[in-house]
Protein backbone atom coordinates (compact mmCIF):
# COMPACT_ATOMS: atom_id res chain seq x y z
CA UNK A 1 0.00 0.00 0.00
CA UNK A 2 2.15 2.86 -1.21
CA UNK A 3 -0.63 4.57 -3.04
CA UNK A 4 0.89 4.70 -6.35
CA UNK A 5 4.12 6.46 -5.56
CA UNK A 6 6.46 3.66 -6.31
CA UNK A 7 4.21 1.66 -8.91
CA UNK A 8 6.49 2.89 -12.19
CA UNK A 9 10.18 1.06 -11.46
CA UNK A 10 13.07 3.65 -11.89
CA UNK A 11 16.57 3.67 -11.40
CA UNK A 12 16.35 6.52 -9.07
CA UNK A 13 16.43 5.58 -5.44
CA UNK A 14 12.96 6.61 -3.93
CA UNK A 15 13.67 9.04 -0.68
CA UNK A 16 12.81 7.09 2.45
CA UNK A 17 12.49 7.88 5.81
CA UNK A 18 14.04 4.66 7.22
CA UNK A 19 12.12 3.62 10.50
CA UNK A 20 12.88 4.62 14.04
CA UNK A 21 14.94 2.67 16.28
CA UNK A 22 13.59 2.26 19.77
CA UNK A 23 17.29 1.63 21.14
CA UNK A 24 18.08 5.60 20.15
CA UNK A 25 14.50 7.12 19.87
CA UNK A 26 12.57 7.47 23.06
CA UNK A 27 8.94 7.10 23.44
CA UNK A 28 6.03 5.54 25.62
CA UNK A 29 6.01 6.10 29.37
CA UNK A 30 9.36 7.19 30.87
CA UNK A 31 10.51 6.43 34.62
CA UNK A 32 10.83 9.32 36.32
CA UNK A 33 8.85 11.63 34.18
CA UNK A 34 4.90 11.21 35.55
CA UNK A 35 3.33 13.31 32.84
CA UNK A 36 4.33 10.42 29.90
CA UNK A 37 2.03 8.27 31.91
CA UNK A 38 -1.06 10.78 31.18
CA UNK A 39 -0.02 11.89 27.01
CA UNK A 40 1.87 9.06 25.38
CA UNK A 41 -1.08 6.92 23.69
CA UNK A 42 -1.91 3.75 25.29
CA UNK A 43 -2.84 1.86 22.04
CA UNK A 44 -0.07 1.13 19.56
CA UNK A 45 1.12 3.97 16.89
CA UNK A 46 0.02 1.99 13.46
CA UNK A 47 1.96 2.19 10.55
CA UNK A 48 1.41 3.26 7.16
CA UNK A 49 2.87 3.28 4.10
CA UNK A 50 4.68 6.75 2.55
CA UNK A 51 3.33 8.75 -0.39
CA UNK A 52 3.02 12.09 -1.66
CA UNK A 53 1.46 13.54 1.59
CA UNK A 54 4.18 12.10 4.00
CA UNK A 55 7.02 12.90 2.07
CA UNK A 56 6.38 16.58 0.20
CA UNK A 57 8.10 19.78 2.07
CA UNK A 58 5.98 21.69 3.82
CA UNK A 59 6.67 25.66 3.16
CA UNK A 60 7.26 27.46 6.27
CA UNK A 61 7.77 31.02 4.22
CA UNK A 62 6.09 33.05 4.37
CA UNK A 63 4.79 32.27 7.75
CA UNK A 64 7.57 31.56 9.80
CA UNK A 65 10.69 34.17 9.73
CA UNK A 66 14.25 34.59 10.79
CA UNK A 67 15.35 36.15 13.57
CA UNK A 68 18.85 37.54 14.62
CA UNK A 69 21.53 35.24 15.83
CA UNK A 70 23.04 37.02 18.33
CA UNK A 71 20.32 36.29 21.70
CA UNK A 72 23.13 37.68 24.07
CA UNK A 73 23.00 41.18 22.90
CA UNK A 74 25.73 43.37 23.91
CA UNK A 75 27.64 46.34 25.85
CA UNK A 76 24.96 47.60 28.17
CA UNK A 77 22.17 45.28 27.25
CA UNK A 78 24.23 42.24 27.80
CA UNK A 79 22.62 39.13 29.02
CA UNK A 80 24.05 38.48 32.14
CA UNK A 81 25.70 34.88 32.26
CA UNK A 82 28.25 33.07 30.69
CA UNK A 83 28.59 33.97 27.05
CA UNK A 84 29.00 30.96 24.25
CA UNK A 85 28.80 30.26 20.52
CA UNK A 86 27.23 27.20 19.41
CA UNK A 87 27.93 25.55 16.23
CA UNK A 88 25.47 24.08 15.02
CA UNK A 89 25.70 21.54 11.50
CA UNK A 90 22.39 20.23 9.78
CA UNK A 91 22.74 16.80 8.02
CA UNK A 92 20.06 14.00 6.86
CA UNK A 93 20.79 9.98 7.43
CA UNK A 94 23.12 10.25 4.34
CA UNK A 95 25.18 12.90 5.75
CA UNK A 96 24.39 15.48 3.14
CA UNK A 97 24.31 18.93 4.55
CA UNK A 98 20.40 20.67 4.79
CA UNK A 99 20.81 24.17 3.00
CA UNK A 100 18.21 26.51 3.53
CA UNK A 101 17.40 24.89 6.18
CA UNK A 102 14.69 26.58 9.43
CA UNK A 103 15.94 26.47 12.88
CA UNK A 104 13.96 27.50 15.89
CA UNK A 105 15.77 27.79 19.58
CA UNK A 106 14.40 28.44 22.51
CA UNK A 107 16.04 27.93 25.82
CA UNK A 108 16.08 29.56 29.57
CA UNK A 109 18.09 32.50 31.05
CA UNK A 110 21.36 32.06 33.08
CA UNK A 111 19.26 31.47 36.21
CA UNK A 112 17.15 28.67 35.27
CA UNK A 113 14.15 31.17 33.77
CA UNK A 114 11.93 31.14 30.61
CA UNK A 115 10.40 33.76 28.89
CA UNK A 116 7.02 31.55 28.64
CA UNK A 117 4.51 33.08 31.11
CA UNK A 118 3.87 29.85 32.17
CA UNK A 119 6.78 29.43 34.02
CA UNK A 120 6.64 29.45 37.64
CA UNK A 121 10.24 29.33 38.51
CA UNK A 122 10.97 31.55 41.28
CA UNK A 123 14.05 32.81 39.39
CA UNK A 124 14.42 35.91 37.75
CA UNK A 125 14.17 37.14 34.45
CA UNK A 126 16.67 39.39 32.84
CA UNK A 127 15.65 42.14 31.02
CA UNK A 128 18.19 41.93 28.29
CA UNK A 129 17.55 38.30 27.20
CA UNK A 130 14.55 36.85 25.04
CA UNK A 131 15.49 33.29 24.60
CA UNK A 132 13.74 32.51 21.21
CA UNK A 133 15.47 32.65 17.85
CA UNK A 134 14.85 31.60 14.09
CA UNK A 135 17.81 30.57 12.16
CA UNK A 136 18.46 29.33 8.34
CA UNK A 137 21.56 26.97 7.64
CA UNK A 138 24.15 28.20 5.01
CA UNK A 139 24.80 26.20 2.23
CA UNK A 140 26.67 24.00 4.10
CA UNK A 141 24.16 23.56 6.85
CA UNK A 142 25.38 25.19 9.60
CA UNK A 143 24.01 28.06 11.57
CA UNK A 144 26.07 29.75 14.26
CA UNK A 145 24.15 31.37 17.57
CA UNK A 146 25.57 33.55 20.14
CA UNK A 147 23.67 33.33 23.42
CA UNK A 148 24.30 32.93 26.86
CA UNK A 149 24.95 29.27 29.02
CA UNK A 150 21.28 28.62 30.48
CA UNK A 151 20.82 27.54 34.01
CA UNK A 152 19.64 24.81 35.52
CA UNK A 153 16.19 24.49 36.81
CA UNK A 154 13.73 22.66 38.88
CA UNK A 155 10.43 20.22 37.92
CA UNK A 156 8.03 21.44 39.61
CA UNK A 157 6.10 18.69 41.45
CA UNK A 158 8.56 16.09 40.47
CA UNK A 159 10.52 15.26 43.38
CA UNK A 160 12.99 16.74 42.83
CA UNK A 161 14.25 16.61 39.29
CA UNK A 162 16.02 19.38 37.85
CA UNK A 163 16.76 19.83 34.52
CA UNK A 164 20.00 19.94 33.18
CA UNK A 165 21.83 23.43 31.03
CA UNK A 166 20.06 22.54 27.33
CA UNK A 167 19.32 24.42 25.04
CA UNK A 168 15.49 23.36 22.73
CA UNK A 169 16.29 22.89 18.80
CA UNK A 170 13.29 22.64 16.66
CA UNK A 171 14.12 21.98 12.79
CA UNK A 172 12.71 21.02 9.09
CA UNK A 173 14.29 18.36 7.15
CA UNK A 174 13.58 17.32 3.62
CA UNK A 175 9.94 16.48 4.25
CA UNK A 176 7.10 16.48 6.37
CA UNK A 177 8.56 13.16 8.42
CA UNK A 178 11.62 14.31 9.03
CA UNK A 179 10.56 17.07 11.55
CA UNK A 180 13.24 17.01 14.56
CA UNK A 181 12.61 18.91 18.02
CA UNK A 182 14.75 18.09 20.48
CA UNK A 183 17.26 19.48 23.33
CA UNK A 184 21.07 19.74 23.15
CA UNK A 185 22.99 19.07 26.28
CA UNK A 186 26.48 20.34 27.92
CA UNK A 187 29.48 18.30 28.47
CA UNK A 188 30.09 17.75 32.00
CA UNK A 189 27.39 18.66 33.78
CA UNK A 190 26.51 16.22 37.20
CA UNK A 191 22.55 16.75 36.05
CA UNK A 192 22.96 14.95 32.79
CA UNK A 193 23.58 12.03 34.60
CA UNK A 194 20.13 11.74 36.43
CA UNK A 195 17.75 13.64 33.95
CA UNK A 196 15.11 11.38 32.62
CA UNK A 197 14.60 13.06 28.95
CA UNK A 198 18.27 12.07 28.41
CA UNK A 199 18.29 9.09 30.14
CA UNK A 200 15.46 8.03 28.23
CA UNK A 201 17.59 7.49 25.13
CA UNK A 202 19.14 4.25 25.86
CA UNK A 203 21.65 3.89 23.28
CA UNK A 204 24.64 5.22 25.11
CA UNK A 205 25.89 6.46 21.82
CA UNK A 206 22.59 8.33 20.37
CA UNK A 207 22.68 9.68 24.00
CA UNK A 208 26.48 11.15 23.60
CA UNK A 209 25.44 12.69 20.53
CA UNK A 210 22.61 14.88 22.62
CA UNK A 211 25.30 16.14 24.43
CA UNK A 212 27.27 19.43 22.38
CA UNK A 213 31.36 19.40 22.48
CA UNK A 214 33.13 21.76 24.25
CA UNK A 215 36.07 23.23 21.59
CA UNK A 216 38.80 25.19 23.00
CA UNK A 217 39.23 28.41 21.76
CA UNK A 218 40.81 31.55 23.05
CA UNK A 219 37.79 34.23 22.45
CA UNK A 220 35.49 35.84 24.70
CA UNK A 221 33.02 33.02 24.83
CA UNK A 222 32.71 29.67 25.23
CA UNK A 223 32.79 27.46 21.85
CA UNK A 224 30.19 23.94 21.76
CA UNK A 225 29.71 22.48 18.26
CA UNK A 226 26.15 20.20 17.85
CA UNK A 227 25.21 18.30 14.95
CA UNK A 228 21.67 17.53 14.06
CA UNK A 229 20.88 14.56 11.70
CA UNK A 230 17.21 14.80 10.24
CA UNK A 231 15.59 11.48 9.07
CA UNK A 232 15.65 10.75 5.36
CA UNK A 233 18.14 9.66 2.59
CA UNK A 234 18.54 10.02 -1.15
CA UNK A 235 17.84 13.34 -0.84
CA UNK A 236 19.03 13.13 -5.06
CA UNK A 237 16.22 11.39 -5.32
CA UNK A 238 12.90 12.97 -7.14
CA UNK A 239 10.44 13.67 -4.41
CA UNK A 240 7.17 12.22 -5.30
CA UNK B 1 26.69 4.69 1.86
CA UNK B 2 27.73 5.00 5.35
CA UNK B 3 24.08 5.91 7.23
CA UNK B 4 23.73 8.66 10.22
CA UNK B 5 21.37 8.03 13.56
CA UNK B 6 18.70 10.32 13.25
CA UNK B 7 19.35 12.99 16.34
CA UNK B 8 17.30 11.56 19.10
CA UNK B 9 13.34 13.57 19.42
CA UNK B 10 12.90 15.08 22.80
CA UNK B 11 9.69 16.47 24.17
CA UNK B 12 9.21 19.78 23.35
CA UNK B 13 8.73 20.94 26.91
CA UNK B 14 5.87 23.49 28.40
CA UNK B 15 7.47 27.08 27.42
CA UNK B 16 7.84 26.90 23.54
CA UNK B 17 7.93 30.92 23.01
CA UNK B 18 4.34 32.25 22.25
CA UNK B 19 5.65 34.48 19.42
CA UNK B 20 6.83 30.99 17.75
CA UNK B 21 3.46 29.55 17.84
CA UNK B 22 1.51 33.19 17.56
CA UNK B 23 0.20 34.07 13.64
CA UNK B 24 0.84 31.03 11.81
CA UNK B 25 -2.65 29.32 12.12
CA UNK B 26 -3.75 31.34 9.09
CA UNK B 27 -3.19 29.05 5.88
CA UNK B 28 -6.47 30.29 4.04
CA UNK B 29 -5.37 34.48 3.59
CA UNK B 30 -5.32 35.45 -0.22
CA UNK B 31 -5.21 31.85 -1.33
CA UNK B 32 -8.10 30.20 -3.99
CA UNK B 33 -10.27 27.44 -2.75
CA UNK B 34 -12.82 26.60 -0.18
CA UNK B 35 -11.74 28.71 3.20
CA UNK B 36 -12.83 26.45 6.22
CA UNK B 37 -12.20 26.52 9.83
CA UNK B 38 -10.67 23.50 12.15
CA UNK B 39 -10.68 23.57 15.85
CA UNK B 40 -10.21 20.96 18.69
CA UNK B 41 -9.59 20.41 22.08
CA UNK B 42 -6.68 18.57 23.40
CA UNK B 43 -7.10 16.27 26.38
CA UNK B 44 -4.46 13.70 28.24
CA UNK B 45 -5.93 10.51 29.98
CA UNK B 46 -7.32 12.01 32.83
CA UNK B 47 -9.59 14.55 30.51
CA UNK B 48 -7.84 17.72 31.51
CA UNK B 49 -7.57 19.87 28.20
CA UNK B 50 -3.90 20.72 27.65
CA UNK B 51 -2.33 23.92 27.36
CA UNK B 52 0.49 25.53 24.69
CA UNK B 53 0.59 21.91 23.10
CA UNK B 54 1.68 22.78 19.30
CA UNK B 55 -0.11 21.14 16.11
CA UNK B 56 1.41 21.54 12.95
CA UNK B 57 -0.43 20.77 9.90
CA UNK B 58 0.32 19.84 6.78
CA UNK B 59 -1.95 19.25 3.09
CA UNK B 60 -2.23 20.08 -0.52
CA UNK B 61 -3.90 22.55 -1.88
CA UNK B 62 -7.84 22.80 -3.22
CA UNK B 63 -6.41 20.48 -6.35
CA UNK B 64 -4.63 18.05 -3.92
CA UNK B 65 -1.49 19.70 -5.11
CA UNK B 66 1.69 20.01 -2.42
CA UNK B 67 3.43 21.52 -5.38
CA UNK B 68 1.51 25.02 -5.66
CA UNK B 69 3.86 27.72 -4.71
CA UNK B 70 1.15 30.02 -4.23
CA UNK B 71 -0.59 27.98 -1.33
CA UNK B 72 2.10 27.35 1.59
CA UNK B 73 -0.10 24.01 2.79
CA UNK B 74 2.21 24.55 6.39
CA UNK B 75 0.75 25.80 9.72
CA UNK B 76 0.69 25.50 13.54
CA UNK B 77 -1.45 26.66 16.42
CA UNK B 78 -0.88 26.30 19.86
CA UNK B 79 -3.29 25.57 22.63
CA UNK B 80 -5.25 28.05 24.58
CA UNK B 81 -5.24 27.15 28.28
CA UNK B 82 -8.59 25.63 27.66
CA UNK B 83 -7.15 23.10 25.09
CA UNK B 84 -8.39 24.89 22.18
CA UNK B 85 -6.74 25.00 18.99
CA UNK B 86 -7.57 27.16 15.69
CA UNK B 87 -6.44 26.69 12.07
CA UNK B 88 -8.00 28.51 9.24
CA UNK B 89 -7.47 26.94 5.71
CA UNK B 90 -8.77 25.72 2.42
CA UNK B 91 -9.92 22.52 1.77
CA UNK B 92 -7.91 20.41 0.41
CA UNK B 93 -8.33 18.35 -2.90
CA UNK B 94 -7.80 14.45 -3.56
CA UNK B 95 -4.59 13.42 -4.23
CA UNK B 96 -3.41 10.43 -5.47
CA UNK B 97 -5.63 8.07 -4.47
CA UNK B 98 -6.80 9.35 -1.59
CA UNK B 99 -9.53 11.25 0.27
CA UNK B 100 -8.86 14.71 1.27
CA UNK B 101 -7.14 15.06 4.68
CA UNK B 102 -4.63 17.30 6.57
CA UNK B 103 -1.32 15.62 8.48
CA UNK B 104 -1.36 16.74 12.58
CA UNK B 105 1.59 16.48 13.95
CA UNK B 106 1.27 17.19 18.03
CA UNK B 107 4.35 17.92 20.32
CA UNK B 108 4.17 18.68 23.65
CA UNK B 109 5.92 18.15 27.30
CA UNK B 110 5.34 14.12 28.19
CA UNK B 111 5.89 13.51 24.26
CA UNK B 112 8.98 12.30 24.32
CA UNK B 113 8.99 12.53 20.54
CA UNK B 114 6.53 14.13 17.97
CA UNK B 115 3.18 12.21 17.61
CA UNK B 116 1.55 11.96 13.73
CA UNK B 117 -2.27 11.79 13.22
CA UNK B 118 -4.46 12.51 9.87
CA UNK B 119 -7.91 14.51 10.07
CA UNK B 120 -10.57 13.32 7.37
CA UNK B 121 -13.55 15.84 6.23
CA UNK B 122 -16.05 12.44 5.77
CA UNK B 123 -15.27 8.74 5.25
CA UNK B 124 -14.48 8.83 1.48
CA UNK B 125 -12.72 5.71 0.32
CA UNK B 126 -9.32 5.85 1.37
CA UNK B 127 -6.56 3.27 2.13
CA UNK B 128 -4.81 4.32 5.30
CA UNK B 129 -8.31 5.25 6.46
CA UNK B 130 -9.68 1.55 5.83
CA UNK B 131 -6.82 0.26 7.44
CA UNK B 132 -7.90 1.74 10.45
CA UNK B 133 -10.70 -0.35 10.85
CA UNK B 134 -13.26 0.04 13.99
CA UNK B 135 -10.95 3.22 15.54
CA UNK B 136 -11.06 4.95 11.84
CA UNK B 137 -14.43 6.96 13.14
CA UNK B 138 -11.85 9.08 15.73
CA UNK B 139 -9.97 10.39 12.18
CA UNK B 140 -13.17 11.67 10.32
CA UNK B 141 -13.69 15.61 11.68
CA UNK B 142 -17.08 16.50 13.04
CA UNK B 143 -18.71 19.14 10.64
CA UNK B 144 -20.34 21.99 12.80
CA UNK B 145 -21.00 24.23 10.44
CA UNK B 146 -20.93 25.57 6.54
CA UNK B 147 -16.84 25.79 6.77
CA UNK B 148 -16.58 24.71 10.09
CA UNK B 149 -14.93 21.60 11.37
CA UNK B 150 -14.23 20.06 14.78
CA UNK B 151 -11.21 17.78 15.22
CA UNK B 152 -10.82 16.79 18.87
CA UNK B 153 -7.59 15.23 20.18
CA UNK B 154 -7.84 12.86 23.08
CA UNK B 155 -3.75 11.90 23.83
CA UNK B 156 -4.58 8.67 25.90
CA UNK B 157 -7.42 6.69 27.26
CA UNK B 158 -11.06 5.98 26.35
CA UNK B 159 -11.56 7.49 22.75
CA UNK B 160 -7.94 7.88 22.60
CA UNK B 161 -6.84 9.41 18.87
CA UNK B 162 -5.64 6.88 16.69
CA UNK B 163 -1.76 8.00 15.70
CA UNK B 164 0.84 6.58 13.53
CA UNK B 165 4.65 5.51 13.96
CA UNK B 166 5.45 7.90 11.01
Amino acid sequence: MVYGVNDMASAVPAYIVPRRDPRTQSEGVVEGYAQTALRWPAQPLARRAHGPSELTRPRLAPRLKASGANLAGQGGTRALGQLIDVRVSVVDEDGAPLTGAMVEIWHCNAAGKYIHPNDSNDAPADLNFYGAARLITDRDGRIDLRTVKPGAYPVPDSGGWWRPPHIHFSVWGRVWLSRLVTQMFFPGEPLNERDAILNAVRDPQARGRCIARFVPQGGNALVYEYDLVVRGRNAAAELP
Amino acid sequence: MKRLVPTAEMTLGPFFPPEFAAGANDLAAGVQGEAIEISGRVVQADGRSLDNVVLEIWQADAEGRFDNPAFSGWGRAATDSSGIYVFRTIRPGAIQGRAPHINFLLLYSGLMRQLQTVMYFDDSPDPLLESMTERSERLVAKQEGANRYRFDIRLRGEGETPFFDD
